[in-house]
């Protein structure tokens, strides 16, 4: 499943767990003990209708928008904060619980400012959703609706519409919870309590975006994607985060060739419900500053003469002393493209040793977030098996001398902020070949210099900090003419007279789950056309 | 099988059968029609002649009232634009003809706005869903007008000025408080007791939330 929060996975029946006989509906079924009702009634289909229940948080039964008959119940009980028992009846069409879910529902609406035209969140608001699946009836308030602050700036990343929020608190457990910082409360009473920052504080956690996720409404909205799109216009397909070594499943929300967001999809072993807002800014790279054209000496030239120039130059290099070759690989790239390379140089090229680069150590929490910011360093280690160097050793062994040609296949971290990266005497080198994603120093500096993918314009896996092996799909079109790795390695092995014969990254990826055994129970999953969020319900 | 003859009669008189009076009949009412709008027309008695056409484009004909023509923007009381850029109507709009870049509104009050707002007059297919769709009574068709021919393509795009030089400030009343309910509804049956009356347009019970398919 998705983000989708309306039902978890259901738990598959197993010895160990208790069983309790639910009939729901007028059909029986058993669930483990402990399932919370409302799960329970979601997942025959019965679609009870919730607003503060989230499968990831603790349920305050603050919304009643969930209530349910249960045969012996004086009256309709929070299905969200009920566990199923065995033998209970539930009836979730009884007249009297319709009734007292659509009284709710007109209850939450009497202040409502109903400004869907001009709301981020229309489209995939639970609200809207409740609203023409239980009521589509013509409001009978006509009185005067309160008034409330509407563009509260309450943090960095977040605006904040006092009007729109409809006091279900997720936001507040998510902050609690998850983020484990209490920065947001309600304040006031009656018709006229709102949401609110704690005194003093400002809504600027770093798993903040998450309460934009999880507000059920659009009360709580995203700086970054404020008023770029519709929701309905995007399209999604899952992935996973770049940005740090945890590797959060995510949605990429694209349209019209562009990542517009990146929201988190439900992995209870790795990231549940969530991620980290570094991560979702990550996508920006994939549009800035991109390299579109092969270059040779520094003019753009078409692929084929690129390749030419790229296997003529390692090949004189290679042909004076293979030692003074060195090859430098990135965390950042996908299991396939370093299998790939490591294959051309190990295997065909018959280099003993290459570097391995990556993006700065960076902070880190017990959450989510880890210090290391590439997303496939425990992939590039056991591809890489014992054969790595470090970006200070590349340092010395420029410094010496010992190097004359280099080819880098990913920029990222290769000249760093700072330290010894930031050192390196590229200009040492006699050759420099780069396959890379951007216009940076280390590919300015390269005599051929090939467009490569980025994460999310390709196909391939990444290994997270667990050494699990996780998909990454390709969700946009690759900028300018850029390739896929293993596309250019193959390439540029046929020039240096090797045989790599990789036609797409799935064969990539067989053949490496056949030769390293940390792939051997990897899955590479059913192709995917990209979902469109017009036709796939509400995210809410 | 033997081939027989059969022998048709020709209906009719004589008159009829030697045709020429026809013709000569049917002349003479092409001569009439003739000489009545030829001296209809000198005379200046055009109207009362039987000439269907128009001389276009010195004269013109008036469109119905409810005529959908070229698209005009509607204004505020402040003469902003009424649009707030909800996508409605490039969403709806089956040419898509309609561009919208939406911008955050610096005053405040609104939040959205359209930074771009273009029509394509040359893909548009006049269907008027995007004033259907539009519910802030920003957009309209109502101008009697129509796309004026251009000598480059790019000249029957419109811009946001251009459209909104048509507009006239609106007298539907913004932020939703309008006709009252009680008037609206007046004979329609309410909440219902029980859940089974369902009036017209009336909740369907929960659609399925769709798996993305991702797993
Ligand atoms: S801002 Fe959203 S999530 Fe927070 S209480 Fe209001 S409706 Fe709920
Ligand atoms: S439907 Fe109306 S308010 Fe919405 S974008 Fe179109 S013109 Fe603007
Ligand atoms: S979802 Fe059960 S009370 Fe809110």
């Amino acid at each position: 499943m998705t983000t989708t929060p309306i039902t978890t996975t259901p738990t598959p029946p197993s010895s160990s767990t208790e069983m309790v006989t639910v009939t729901i509906d007028g059909k029986t079924q058993q669930f483990p003990k402990g399932t919370v009702l409302l799960e329970a009634c979601n997942q025959m289909g019965a679609g009870v209708p919730f607003f503060c229940y989230h499968p990831g948080l603790t349920s305050p039964a603050v919304c009643r928008q969930c209530l349910v008959d249960v045969k012996g119940q004086p009256k309709p009980v929070p299905s969200c904060y009920t566990p199923v028992a065995d033998k209970m009846e539930v009836m979730t069409k009884s007249p009297r619980a319709l009734d007292v879910r659509r009284q709710m529902l007109e209850f939450t609406l009497v202040n409502h400012p109903i400004d869907c035209p001009i709301c981020d969140k229309a489209g995939e608001c639970l609200l809207q959703k409740h609203y023409f699946d239980w009521d589509a009836k013509l409001a009978r308030n006509d009185g005067i609706k309160i008034k409330k602050a509407k563009v509260v700036d309450i943090g960095p990343r977040i605006v904040l519409d006092q009007e729109r929020c409809i006091l279900c608190t997720r936001c507040i457990r998510v902050c609690d919870e998850v983020a484990k910082t209490h920065q947001l409360e309600m304040a006031d009473r009656g018709d006229h309590e709102i949401l609110t920052t704690a005194p003093g504080h400002k809504l600027d956690n770093p798993y903040s975006l998450n309460t934009v996720d999880v507000c059920p409404v659009g009360a709580l909205t995203s700086k970054d994607f404020r008023f770029e799109m519709r929701v309905w216009e995007l399209y999604t397909t899952p992935s996973i985060c770049p940005g740090c070594a945890t590797g959060c499943n995510i949605e990429v929300h694209h349209s019209r060739g562009k990542i517009q967001r990146l929201v988190p999809r439900q992995n209870d072993q790795v990231n549940e419900h969530w991620m980290c807002d570094e991560g979702r800014l990550t996508y920006k790279r994939v549009h800035a500053e991109r390299l579109a054209a092969p270059m040779s000496g520094g003019a753009p030239v078409d692929w084929d003469e690129a390749l030419d120039d790229a296997g003529r130059v390692l090949r004189a290099a290679l042909d004076a002393g293979s030692a003074g070759v060195g090859v430098v690989m990135n965390a950042q790239s996908t299991n396939e493209d370093l299998y790939a390379l490591a294959r051309l140089t190990f295997d065909h090229l018959g280099l003993g040793k290459a570097y391995l680069a990556g993006l700065d150590q960076g902070w880190s929490d017990d959450i989510l977030v880890s210090a290391d910011k590439n997303p496939n360093t425990a992939g590039a280690m056991a591809i890489g098996a014992g054969r790595l160097r470090t970006l200070l050793d590349l340092a010395n062994d420029l410094k010496s001398g010992a190097l004359h040609t280099l080819l880098v296949v990913g920029t990222h971290g290769v000249i760093g902020k700072d330290g010894a990266a930031g050192a390196l005497p590229l200009d040492r080198l006699t050759t420099l070949v780069v396959i890379g994603t951007h216009r940076d120093e280390v590919s300015a500096a390269a005599k051929v210099a090939l467009p490569l993918c980025e994460w999310a314009e390709s196909d391939g896996t990444f290994t997270n900090r667990l050494g699990m092996v996780q998909r990454v799909r390709a969700a946009v079109p690759p900028a300018g003419d850029s390739l896929p790795g293993w596309e250019i390695l193959s390439h540029l092995a046929r020039k240096l007279g090797a045989t790599m014969e990789f036609t797409e990254a799935k064969t990539v990826f067989a053949e490496a789950k056949q030769k390293l055994p940390f792939m051997k129970d990897a899955e590479w999953g059913r192709p995917l056309l990209p979902v469109q969020l017009r036709f796939a319900g509400s995210r809410g | 099988m033997a081939v027989g003859v059969k022998v048709v009669n020709r209906p009719g008189s004589l008159g009829q059968q030697a045709y020429l009076p026809a013709i000569a009949e049917g002349l003479g009412v092409t001569f009439r029609h003739f000489v009545k709008n030829f001296f209809g027309n000198v005379t200046g008695q055009r109207k009362k002649t039987d000439i269907a056409t128009i001389e276009y484009p010195e004269e013109k004909k008036a469109y119905p009232e409810r005529n959908r023509g070229l698209h005009r923007l509607m204004l505020r009381d402040d003469g902003q634009v009424r649009c707030v850029a909800c996508m409605m109507c490039p969403t709806v709009c089956p040419a898509h003809c309609i561009t919208i870049v939406p911008e955050e509104a610096p005053d405040g009050r609104i939040e959205k706005r359209p930074m771009i707002f273009e029509i394509d007059e040359l893909r548009c297919v006049v269907c008027g869903l995007c004033v259907e769709a539009c519910p802030c009574d920003a957009i309209r068709m109502d101008t009697l007008d129509h796309a004026k021919p251009t000598y480059r393509r790019g000249d029957a795009i419109l811009d946001k000025e251009e459209l909104m030089s048509r507009g006239v400030r609106s007298t539907a009343v913004q932020g939703g408080v309008g006709a009252f309910w009680r008037e609206q509804v007046a004979g329609q049956p309410q909440t219902p007791a029980s859940g089974e009356v369902v009036p017209a347009g009336a909740p369907h019970g929960p659609t399925p939330l769709r798996d993305h398919g991702h797993k």
